[in-house]
């Protein structure tokens, strides 16, 4: 057990090292024979624990006197751990391949990979009063009427439900991605804008008005408000420079804008987005599974199109 | 005897900032080498770096000059008669090598060698022994490791052509008693090679007054190189010798048939010669003779008294050889029934940089008959010193402790 331990680690060492690169090679050799039921004649694991015990018995006798008794016992807990480490270590890297954390989708625990959780990264929405928490295993379609957002491809099989904000940074990063998706996949996406800061409340009316007057060209305005700087998308004149070139009537969006019925739309458009149980954005749902947080590109498309996604 | 002044000599001895201070207990693996040795060997290669002897020109006159004293040195410092008596190879394996595959030995021909023999004086025997048909008989030792005089009197017979012995045990420092041993195979007519690969750092040899025929010897385990080594052998017995290894060097002159050998030495040494490390061990025999036989002697008994005191009190150690360290010259053997003799070695490398050899050290025939496993071995040498020998000793007793 010794040598499957000591391969590892002198591998590993052995990146830095010629010396020992060459035990590695001998660790390597004694792995061979054991996993083929052959005694280890190398030598190694004898040569391996004398040098730990010449060294130990320097600091501490009874140590040194401890580790010879019990040697091939400390050899075998090691192995334990190490095959233990070793599924975990496989399980975490799978998982972060698959859902961006090492943890499982949409868990926020230390990821070596991502050490800064930058993939669960989210603009957190104000809390409203609900009875379901709001938690990411309790986040739904049911009972939600979309049939007011705008959506791309209505008729794929594939749904992707993109609930975002225009003056959020994580959305701002996770758009164009989710945009890029569904055009390799041709999938359906419908965006739901949840103005998580205040100061963007009006943008959901903007949203509202432009789909209702065309929804040909509702996606490159989408397109151009994500592709713009969040501080010019402030200014005043932003929107309507932004309508008006891609040929927008601004009167008529204008007169939507100030229609106390746009302001009820938005209203229910808003409750029905509540009722999804969010609480940040962005989140999205590939066919009923839920991705909160900026996901690398391979997290939505494994979602959408399965482990061998690249192959689609 | 200065020991601080001798172990200057040494480059590795030297204090260095990058290792702890070594003890190098593997002397009789091989010797350290002391700076008149590297020296020597690299004069050779920045002065000369030439051929010897067959070139005209100057480089070659010196390469010529410089092996010739070489030679000189080494027949020396073995007392021989001619210095053309002195035959270069490569190590005491070679020379024993030569001498048994060029020796007219005849099918029933009877080779006396000792239970506990290095490969080097067994194997070559058991080969002729195969393709000549001689008869290999083995002296069995004394209980205590010792030459058995008896034992190997009762064996003298007229069969017996030659009489091969190690001159000092590579397995237990016991030194046999090679002028009686001479005496008394001369008597019975067999010639006597002795294997002094493991004497020469240590006694001094006169093969004169030895008056043995034959007599092997390394390089590298008297200070001088590794890759060199001395066969003697008296004139007239190497003159007999048919050469195995032939080609250049070894002839004056050759047709497409036949070829006219050079006298001695040179018909005994084939090819193109290691010069440098000959000139090495000539410094290296002339170094050896200037300390002078009777103050190593002195310096390495008290250092194998202090490692035998020591050893002997530490529980479960079993000494190889006699327990009296007088008759175990510079070697101290020992194993441990419970304990590989590998992990002690290494231990002792690792804790306190104290270098020893483990294992059967080319012995095997004797530890298969003994069914041991292996042991340790302390090799010692005059520039060795008695605190190296306390170290030992303290981190034996540690790792006893431990195993």
């Amino acid at each position: 057990m010794f040598c499957i331990v000591a391969f590892v680690v002198l591998s590993i060492l052995g990146i830095f090292s010629a010396t020992n690169r060459q035990l590695a090679r001998e660790a390597l050799d004694c792995v061979l024979r054991r996993v083929t039921f052959r005694p280890c004649t190398t030598g190694f694991d004898e040569k391996m624990k004398a040098k730990i015990l010449g060294k130990v018995i320097n600091y501490s006798q009874p140590v040194a006197r401890f580790l010879n008794q019990y040697f091939e016992a400390l050899a075998w807990t090691f192995f334990l751990l190490f095959l233990a480490s070793s599924i975990f270590a496989v399980r975490g890297l799978y998982l972060f391949y698959t859902t961006g954390s090492c943890n499982g989708l949409n868990q926020a625990g230390f990821c070596v990979f991502d050490p800064t959780g930058a993939n669960n990264q989210i603009s957190a929405a104000v809390e409203s009063c609900s009875v379901t928490p709001r938690t990411a295993s309790n986040l739904t379609l049911n009972g939600v009427d979309m049939s007011s957002f705008p959506v791309l491809n209505p008729d794929s099989k594939d749904k992707i439900v993109f609930i975002g904000c225009y003056d959020c940074a994580y959305t701002r990063e996770t758009y164009p991605i989710i945009m890029s998706l569904a055009r390799h996949y041709n999938a359906s996406v419908t965006f739901l804008h949840y103005p998580v800061k205040e100061s963007t409340d009006y943008m959901s009316k903007v949203s509202y008005c432009a789909y209702q007057q065309d929804p040909s060209k509702y996606w490159a305005m989408n397109d151009a408000f994500f592709d713009t700087d969040k501080a010019t998308m402030d200014s005043s004149g932003f929107v309507k420079t932004t309508l008006t070139d891609l040929g927008y009537d601004y009167a008529t969006f204008q007169v939507c804008m100030n229609d106390p019925a746009t302001e009820k739309a938005v209203q229910n458009q808003l409750a029905q987005i509540d009722k999804t149980n969010f609480y940040g954005t962005p989140t999205v749902s590939i066919d009923g599974e839920w991705f909160v947080g900026p996901k690398p590109y391979r997290v939505y498309a494994i979602g959408l199109a399965g482990l061998l996604y690249w192959l689609k | 005897m200065d020991l601080k002044r001798i172990r200057q000599d040494f480059p590795i001895l030297r204090d260095s900032a990058e290792h702890k201070p070594y003890v190098y207990f593997d002397n009789a693996c091989q010797s350290l080498r002391p700076q008149v040795v590297i020296d020597a060997i690299q004069d050779y290669y920045v002065k000369m770096s030439a051929c010897s002897g067959r070139s005209m020109h100057q480089l070659a006159a010196a390469v010529t000059q410089g092996c010739d004293q070489a030679r000189s040195k080494v027949a020396k410092f073995l007392n021989v008669a001619k210095k053309e008596e002195v035959i270069f190879t490569r190590n005491t394996t070679e020379g024993i090598n030569l001498v048994a595959n060029s020796l007219e030995l005849h099918a029933g021909d009877v080779v006396l060698i000792s239970d506990k023999e290095h490969n080097s004086n067994l194997i070559p025997w058991q080969l002729q022994a195969k393709r000549r048909g001689i008869v290999v008989r083995i002296i069995p030792s004394q209980v205590d490791n010792t030459f058995d005089l008896d034992a190997f009197s009762r064996l003298l017979d007229a069969k017996v052509r030659l009489v091969s012995l190690g001159f000092t045990s590579n397995l237990d420092g016991v030194t046999i008693p090679a002028a009686e041993v001479v005496k008394r195979a001369h008597k019975n007519g067999s010639l006597v090679l002795l294997d002094a690969a493991q004497t020469t750092l240590h006694q001094r040899i006169d093969v004169k007054s030895l008056d043995v025929d034959f007599l092997a010897l390394s390089g590298h385990k008297m200070l001088g190189p590794s890759g060199t080594g001395v066969l003697y052998g008296k004139y007239r017995l190497l003159e007999q010798l048919q050469p195995f290894m032939v080609g250049g060097e070894t002839v004056a002159s050759s047709t497409y048939e036949s070829c006219e050998f050079l006298p001695l030495p040179e018909r005994l040494e084939a090819g193109l010669q290691d010069y440098a490390g000959i000139m090495g061990l000539g410094a290296a025999a002339q170094y050896l003779q200037g300390m002078g036989f009777d103050t190593i002697q002195k310096q390495e008994r008290l250092l194998n008294e202090t490692i035998t005191e020591g050893i002997l009190k530490i529980h479960g150690l079993k000494l190889i050889g006699p327990q009296d360290a007088k008759l175990r010259g510079s070697i101290a053997t020992f194993y441990f029934d419970d304990v590989d003799s590998h992990r002690v070695a290494l231990m002792l490398d690792q804790m306190d940089a104290i270098m020893v050899r483990s294992g059967q050290h080319c012995v095997h025939s004797w530890f298969n008959a003994h069914q041991l496993k292996g042991s340790v071995r302390a090799s010692l040498a005059f520039y060795n010193t008695e605190e190296e020998a306390a170290r030992f000793v303290d981190n034996l007793n540690k790792i006893r402790k431990v195993l």
